[in-house]
């Protein structure tokens, strides 16, 4: 086996032997601890190490790629990556970045990542234990759980980058499951870095999640004012954000394509894409752009679509700096930290504005019931029904369904309780908002 | 990939704080993929991931850890860290190594097949796909194939092999009109060679994609409320994966998650539900030789005559389930996954209901003749799938296509209100995530009628 260094220097020397104009390699590697504690034992224990270099080779104007874990062979993964530059067909310039300066960004400190694993577990403990001596309806915890990561990329190339990051992260995850006259109901709560060391504003969080659902039945079919919480706007939000991918947008998929400087939301609206925003900072892209803050969509009307290098001489316009790509995948477009603004209400004060109508706290099944190329959505939700703006009952059994641009031209409300979904890849937030109508499915 | 020597050697070092059980699991697998938009190649990438994977049980106890590095040294370091979970001392060792060896029909190695002939199939599909209508804009085409090879010994003395070709075909059809958007896809996909594509028919499968798009563009809003629905043939057997099957698996089950705890032996489905989870099925998308622990896989009778038989269940569910026997259900995506009980070719056997009557005597409601993925949260049954292609049924006639339909309900129920089931049973492929990652499995059924469910949508008049 090679170390990167050496695999990196092979590879580079067999492309250009190829007759290759230029090659990268991003090469990530990963360490991760996590353990789950249940019934008072540790339940789960895991330790990871993983690690890939995937190239990328421009080879007569077209891209190629190809990726190991396996680092034995450079000439072998070369051929690979040449072989598949040879395949394509795209007529896309995709112009590779060259060395380049960077700000320097630093994310929050956190004490979790010092912790011994030990110590890790007997958090993890104490988090189950609190949890069921909190309330009396606790009936067990489906996870209680605590992960740390430490994971390295770094991304060179033939043109002189060499751009290196390592992000430190540390997770908890606390699943209740709550029961109330022989009825089951669950929530899952996660808290990243200094955050999950507040036990008790966890559990507090779950017990609030899970008794809420209690005493559930279905609303009858209509339209309803409707006001989407935080996290459920925030799941809506990334399931749609492919359409704000000037590549979905170039390859036909998107029904934002050429919409840059019209109105496609409410006022009301901004939708912030920040690369520095201080929770998860990050100075450049998957290949090696600086990283640019922008409003996609300022006060309703979309600016910018988001683009990487590609995309954006395809465009003539300057990279947004959102290229993403998996481990093993080749450049495409991802958001960086994606949120709606926050406005001034806050969550009591935005159930006084609904006045009558429903909360949805939850929607399901994202990866079936929405479609990012129609903006279609049908999904399976729960909710809280608001009258005269007090919530008095619990609501389950439904489904909302809409259009997601008709539906953000029907933002009436934004409230100030931003808050992100669960941190995987790109992180998307929402606070709550209200929408005029939206079609509800029930009894 | 590992001399035997070692691998015991792995084992027993795994096994040294006191483990009752010791696995390693190593994976070296090979991916070719292309991407294509309107018939040109957009992207070809290419994909080695190896690793190893060593686990440790002191009984429900379990400590997992993994490594991309396959070096000797790195795997034994790799069982120390496994074995630092557990706090005691050695009292087992590993039994010596009873040979298992599977794999699936390899005719046509994917190492022998040409980026050229992989984008052959996918132009011809695209072209079709294209040609049906000019209200389709854009067609995108994607193939995979997968060639997996793994292993896995344990300190029962087990150590099995298997090879696991997969290969799998996607066109999807976007058409376009006045601002609105709808798509419509075909993708079928085997755990076979590439000769899997002598049997595949592109123009068809292209024409299948566009002409769903295309009824979908010109169908108004499904109406919504709770009526009758028919589930056609194929991956509307997704709603027995969603409602019922991914509350028998042992991950629920096991630790009291599941509405189904405690029913072996009842009636949880109407008496003429029939339902099998098959592992052994040559070629199919979901089968497996042996599981991801070593066991053979095999033919489970779920529910029969709507009683339910058995549990879906990996050792360390066994151990939670008070020994329940083993059922070659034990399933991760990769090394970088500890195994759990999952699905393989899930499916509602044959009834004996005609298919016309179904339609004929079922008043007012839905036909739906495409679905699409969908969701369960096991604890409460309340699942969710959505319909890709559906028709409105007036009077037992189908009179409209309607679009943007959801399934919803709670799985003790929908089982109950099956009360036709024809015969006919179409696999399908789909991608199912779970604990132990995403791993391939079919749903198939012969067309079925719900006499009740909720239909979401945006409630459209007919």
């Amino acid at each position: 086996m090679l170390s990167f260094e050496e695999y990196k220097a092979l590879a580079f020397e067999a492309a250009t032997k190829k007759g290759c104009s230029a090659a990268e390699v991003y090469f990530t590697d990963g360490e991760q601890f996590s353990a789950n504690v249940l019934g008072g034992q540790l339940d789960e224990y895991s330790v990871e190490h993983s690690f890939g270099l995937n190239l990328r080779v421009q080879f007569d104007g077209k891209d190629g790629y190809a990726y190991t874990e396996v680092l034995d062979d450079p000439e072998a993964l070369v051929e690979r990556a040449v072989d598949n530059a040879r395949s394509s067909e795209s007529p896309d310039v995709h112009p590779m970045q060259g060395k380049c300066e960077y700000e320097k960004v630093a994310p929050p400190e956190t004490k979790v990542i010092k912790m011994s694993p030990a110590e890790k577990i007997a958090y993890a403990a104490e988090l189950e234990k609190q949890f069921l001596a909190s309330d009396p309806r606790a009936k067990r915890a489906q996870y209680s759980a605590i992960q740390t990561a430490k994971n390295t990329v770094r991304l060179h190339n033939t043109l002189g980058l060499e751009a290196d990051t390592t992000r430190e992260s540390a997770f908890a995850i606390l699943g209740t499951i709550l029961e109330q006259d022989g009825v089951l109901r669950d929530a899952f709560v996660v808290k990243e870095g200094d955050e999950l060391l507040d036990k008790d504003a966890m559990i507090k969080e779950g017990i609030e999640k899970t008794v809420e659902q209690f005493g559930a039945s279905p609303v009858p079919s209509g339209e309803y004012r409707v006001m989407i919480r935080n996290e459920a706007m925030a799941s809506m939000l990334a399931a749609f954000s492919s359409m704000f991918s000037a590549d979905s947008a170039q390859k036909g998929l998107s029904l934002l394509a050429g919409m840059e400087g019209k109105a496609i939301a409410a006022e009301c609206v901004t939708l912030m894409d920040d690369p520095f925003y201080a929770e998860n900072p990050r100075a450049f892209d998957a290949e090696g752009v600086p990283s640019v803050t922008k409003k996609v969509i300022e006060n309703g009307v979309l600016t910018t679509l988001l683009h990487n290098l590609k995309t954006a001489a395809k465009a003539g316009v300057a990279s947004t700096s959102n290229a993403g790509r998996s481990a093993s995948g080749p450049v495409g477009v991802s958001p960086s930290n994606f949120f709606i603004k926050k406005g001034e209400a806050s969550y009591e004060e935005m159930i006084k504005k609904l006045e009558n109508g429903l909360i949805i706290t939850d929607v399901s099944g994202l990866h079936a019931g929405l479609n990012p190329v129609s903006g279609d959505f049908s999904l399976i939700a729960k909710g809280l029904l608001v009258k005269d703006g007090e919530i008095v009952r619990s609501v389950d059994q439904i489904t909302v369904a809409g259009n997601f641009i008709t539906m953000m031209k029907a933002v009436t409300a934004v409230g100030a309780d931003l808050k992100f979904g669960m941190p995987m890849g790109a992180r998307v937030g929402s606070p709550s908002v209200i929408v005029e109508k939206l079609m509800v499915s029930g009894s | 990939m590992i001399k035997q020597s070692i691998a015991e050697a792995v084992l027993n070092e795994a096994l040294k704080t006191g483990g009752d059980y010791s696995e390693l699991f190593m994976q070296d697998s090979e991916f070719n993929t292309i991407q294509t938009v309107n018939g040109h190649v957009e992207q070809a990438s290419y994909q080695r991931k190896a690793g190893a994977g060593v686990r440790v049980l002191k009984g429900t106890r379990c400590a997992y850890a993994y490594t991309a590095d396959t070096s000797d040294e790195a795997i034994m370091e790799t069982a120390r860290a496994a074995a630092a979970a557990i706090d005691g001392v050695a009292e087992f060792e590993t039994k010596s190594f009873e040979y298992r060896k599977g794999g699936a029909p390899y005719e046509r190695r994917f190492g022998t097949v040409t980026n050229d002939e992989r984008v052959a199939l996918l132009r011809e599909g695209s072209e079709a796909a294209k040609a049906y209508s000019d209200e389709i804009t854009q067609v995108v085409g994607r193939y995979l194939d997968a060639d997996h090879r793994i292993m896995v010994c344990n300190s029962n003395g087990i150590w099995a092999e298997d090879r696991r070709p997969r290969t799998r075909i996607f066109i999807q059809s976007v058409a376009m009109k006045d601002g609105v958007a709808q798509t419509g896809a075909a993708s079928p996909g085997r755990g076979m060679g590439f000769e899997f594509y002598r049997g595949v028919d592109m123009k068809e499968l292209g024409r299948k994609a566009s002409k769903q798009a295309v009824t979908m563009l010109h169908a108004p809003e499904c109406p919504a409320g709770a009526v009758p629905v028919v589930i056609e043939s194929g991956f509307g057997g997704v709603i027995l994966h969603e409602a019922c099957v991914h509350g028998l698996e042992a991950t629920s089950v096991g630790r009291g998650n599941s509405v189904f705890c405690g029913k072996l032996g009842q009636r949880i489905a109407s008496p003429i539900v029939n339902a099998v989870d098959d592992g052994t099925l040559p070629g199919e998308w979901g089968s497996i030789a042996y599981d991801d622990e070593g066991t053979p896989s095999q033919r489970n009778l779920l529910i029969e005559n709507g009683i339910l038989k058995t549990y879906l269940v990996d050792l360390l569910g066994s151990r939670r389930m008070d020994g329940h026997p083993l059922t070659g259900s034990s399933r991760r995506e990769d090394y970088t996954y500890a195994p759990t009980s999952r699905m393989t070719n899930t499916f509602f056997a044959d009834g004996k209901d005609d298919p016309e009557e179904m339609i004929r005597t079922m008043g007012e409601g839905l036909f739906a003749a495409k679905m699409g993925g969908g969701s369960v949260n096991p604890l409460t049954g309340e699942f969710n799938f959505a319909v890709s292609e559906g028709y409105w049924v007036r009077d037992g006639k189908i009179i409209s296509p309607v679009r943007g339909a959801t399934l919803i309900g709670m799985g003790a129920d929908v089982l109950m209100k099956i009360d036709r089931i024809g015969s006919g049973i179409v696999l399908e492929p789909g991608m199912c995530g779970s604990l132990s990652g995403s791993v391939p499995t079919n749903v198939g059924q012969p067309r079925i009628r719900v006499s009740e469910m909720t239909v979401g949508g945006k409630g459209g008049k007919l």
